[in-house]
């Protein structure tokens, strides 16, 4: 048989020196990082070590003081709306319309992504029944339950079938059941060939990814598979510690604020 | 790209968020029909009687005669008499007279003679709207007296007797029987478009911001004029029906008079509630949280809408600093652009300037919202 190996997988995000300073204060300290298409790519790290400020970077919503972002192919320091339809967004705060019904949240996500008609309604069926709402198109978004709201801001987000989606600690304040549906949803856009950059405080889902970073202190501290990462920091001859432990000692090393 | 399909998103969410608030919609709809019954019944600038001192100091038949015209007015009712200069003094004092009238020594020899005589017409001035008019009504009195008769006027605590000799012919053009409502409501259908939009977009932006959904649209294809204009449609939409509900409701309840061009009216409305919506922008792109920003809104909306448009006091009574403070605001343009056309008929022709001033106004402030909100994102 002619080896053909499977051909490199695309780039979604390559990012160069990214800095970026908010008057004294420095948020990102020149970072690297590169997520390949297809991957979960887990972003870690405390609060305030600057994971929120490098998404809205790569998103194209916060100019960076320098470095570039290439995401998509695409320059997004210089031309941040050619990315707009292919990426979604979902932030730990949800962005729903809580006085707008679960369809009407829906209706206004679809119009500001220009879904026609048709690919609408495929759409949020699609969404309603992955997020289990089919039942409750009419309910206010402020009436629905913590993982009910999470799962409709996933469906707001990746309504428009983006090829990479950026989500900002989502599971935060959600029960530990919701949080386990919610991972299931999103390994299933993963296989159905969406890129997910994650970021989390939560071990047990960091295990969930393809490959991690971990940031702290505006810099990234280590990168590579789950299993890399705690390899890397076995004693000579002792057993791998756990990702908990691993991110314990990695943030200390380097000290936390 | 598919910007109306984007724009039409905003406005049917907009739409949506004021449907499902109750509270908004009150004050949308309540507002202009309270505040309508309230200065249209309840508050009056209207004078009716100036009770009034007649100090005779002539004592002749011409001095009687003519002081007995104040009597059968019936704008004027006497309410004592005096003897010299200090009983006016102890009359205002004392709030039992508002005007004074004193014929001096010496009254019909003067008429006699043919020559302009002089009396002091004393009006307490701490009340200026019921000053004023008791200023004008003591004028055109004179005049009906059918005497050349030179009036020496004296401000309100009668100390400056400084005189003029007016034979002024005082007549009210445009309303003549002064109902203060007909003034007015032309004014307060201004301040009410004012109130509810510049609150309303003040708050609006911010809320989104607070909501994070801000964020989430920055990174839409949804972009950020659409976003703004959306946001103002639903306002412009009730703000302009705000307008309509109060002129219909005057000119029905009150029997306002529509003696214009409607167009003048209804295009200066247009670019005064753009303005409006702008300054409400503004303080969106201002204000650090939602509570600022409905304070803000309110200050500019009610200070500027009642004491600076010359909605209730005319602007030439206001010192000289709050008068141009006054430019700054777009309620006096169209203030003078309302009355002109319900009142005083005018059309295009007279009002342009005002039309012009709005239209600059809207494009300067709608811009530098636009420049600050754009900033304030970086």
């Amino acid at each position: 048989m002619i080896a053909s190996g499977p051909a490199a997988p695309a780039t979604s995000v390559s990012v160069r020196g990214l800095t970026k300073s908010f008057g004294h204060v420095t948020a990102v300290r020149g970072i690297d990082l590169e997520v390949r298409a297809g991957e979960i790519f887990g972003f870690l790290g405390p609060n305030g070590s600057g994971k929120t400020t490098t998404i809205r970077m790569l998103t194209g919503a916060l100019r960076p003081t320098s470095g570039s972002v290439e995401v998509l192919g695409t320059d997004v320091v210089r031309h941040p709306d050619r990315i707009r339809c292919r990426i979604g967004y979902m932030s730990q705060r949800f962005s729903l319309f809580e006085d707008l019904t679960v369809d009407e949240n829906l209706r206004f996500y679809g119009g500001v992504y220009g879904l026609d008609a048709a690919t609408f309604a495929e759409r949020r069926e699609y969404i309603l029944r992955m997020a289990g709402l089919t039942d409750r198109v009419g309910e206010l978004a402020r009436n629905l339950s913590v993982g009910w709201r999470q799962r409709l801001a996933l469906g707001t987000a990746s309504i428009h079938r983006p090829e990479l989606l950026f989500l900002d600690e989502p599971t935060s304040g959600v029960d530990p059941v919701a949080r386990r549906r919610f991972w299931d949803l999103l390994t299933d856009l993963s296989e159905g060939g969406v890129t997910l950059f994650v970021t989390t405080h939560y071990m047990e889902e960091a295990i969930n990814c393809t490959r991690l970073a971990f940031m702290n202190r505006g810099r990234v501290i280590a990168d590579g598979s789950p299993r890399e990462i705690r390899d890397s920091l076995a004693e000579p001859g002792g057993p791998a510690p756990s990702l908990e432990e691993a991110f314990v000692a990695l943030t200390t090393r380097t000290g936390r604020r | 790209m598919n910007s109306t399909g984007r724009l039409g998103a905003v406005v049917r969410k907009e739409f949506l968020h004021i449907a499902r608030d109750p509270r908004t919609l009150v004050l949308v709809l309540a507002i202009p029909i309270v505040q309508l019954v309230l200065f249209g019944f309840a508050v009056s600038f209207d004078v009716s009687s100036v009770r009034t001192l007649v100090i005779d100091q002539d004592g002749t038949p011409a001095s009687r005669d003519y002081l007995a015209a104040y009597e059968g007015s019936g704008f004027f009712t006497v309410v004592g008499t005096g003897d010299e200069l200090s009983d006016v003094d102890d009359a205002f004092h004392a709030g039992t007279a508002d005007a004074a009238v004193i014929v001096p020594a010496g009254f019909a020899r003067t008429l006699a003679r043919g020559q302009k005589a002089a009396v002091s017409i004393l009006v307490d001035g701490s009340d200026t709207n019921s000053a004023r008019v008791a200023e004008a009504m003591a004028t055109a009195l004179n005049s009906l007296a059918d005497q050349r008769i030179a009036v020496s006027w004296a401000d309100a605590n009668g100390i400056d007797t400084q005189a003029g000799q007016l034979t002024a012919q005082s007549r009210t053009w445009y309303n003549p029987d002064r109902i203060s409502s007909l003034f007015l409501i032309p004014g307060l259908m201004v301040v009410i478009v004012m109130i509810v939009t510049v609150q309303q977009t003040a708050v609006t932006l911010v809320r989104e911001r607070d909501l994070g959904t801000a964020e989430q649209l920055r990174i839409s294809p949804l972009r950020q004029t659409e976003l703004m204009v959306g946001k103002l449609i639903p306002w412009t939409v009730l703000g302009l029906a705000d307008a309509t509900l109060i002129a219909v409701l005057g000119m029905i309840g009150f029997g306002l008079p529509l003696r214009g061009d409607p167009w003048t009216l209804g295009a200066g409305a247009a670019l005064f509630v753009c303005c409006a919506l702008g300054l409400g922008l503004l303080i969106s792109a201002l204000a650090p949280s939602a509570e600022t920003a409905n304070i803000l809104g309110i200050m500019v909306a009610f200070l500027p809408g009642f004491l600076l448009s010359g909605f209730a006091f005319p602007l030439e009574i206001v010192p000289p600093a709050l008068q141009w403070l006054s430019c700054l605001f777009p309620a006096r343009y169209m203030v003078t652009i309302s009355r002109g056309v319900f009142l005083k008929g005018a059309g295009f022709e007279t009002l342009w300037p005002q039309l012009v001033q709005l239209g600059a106004y809207a494009v300067v402030v709608l811009a530098l919202a636009t420049l600050l909100y754009a900033r304030r994102q970086r």
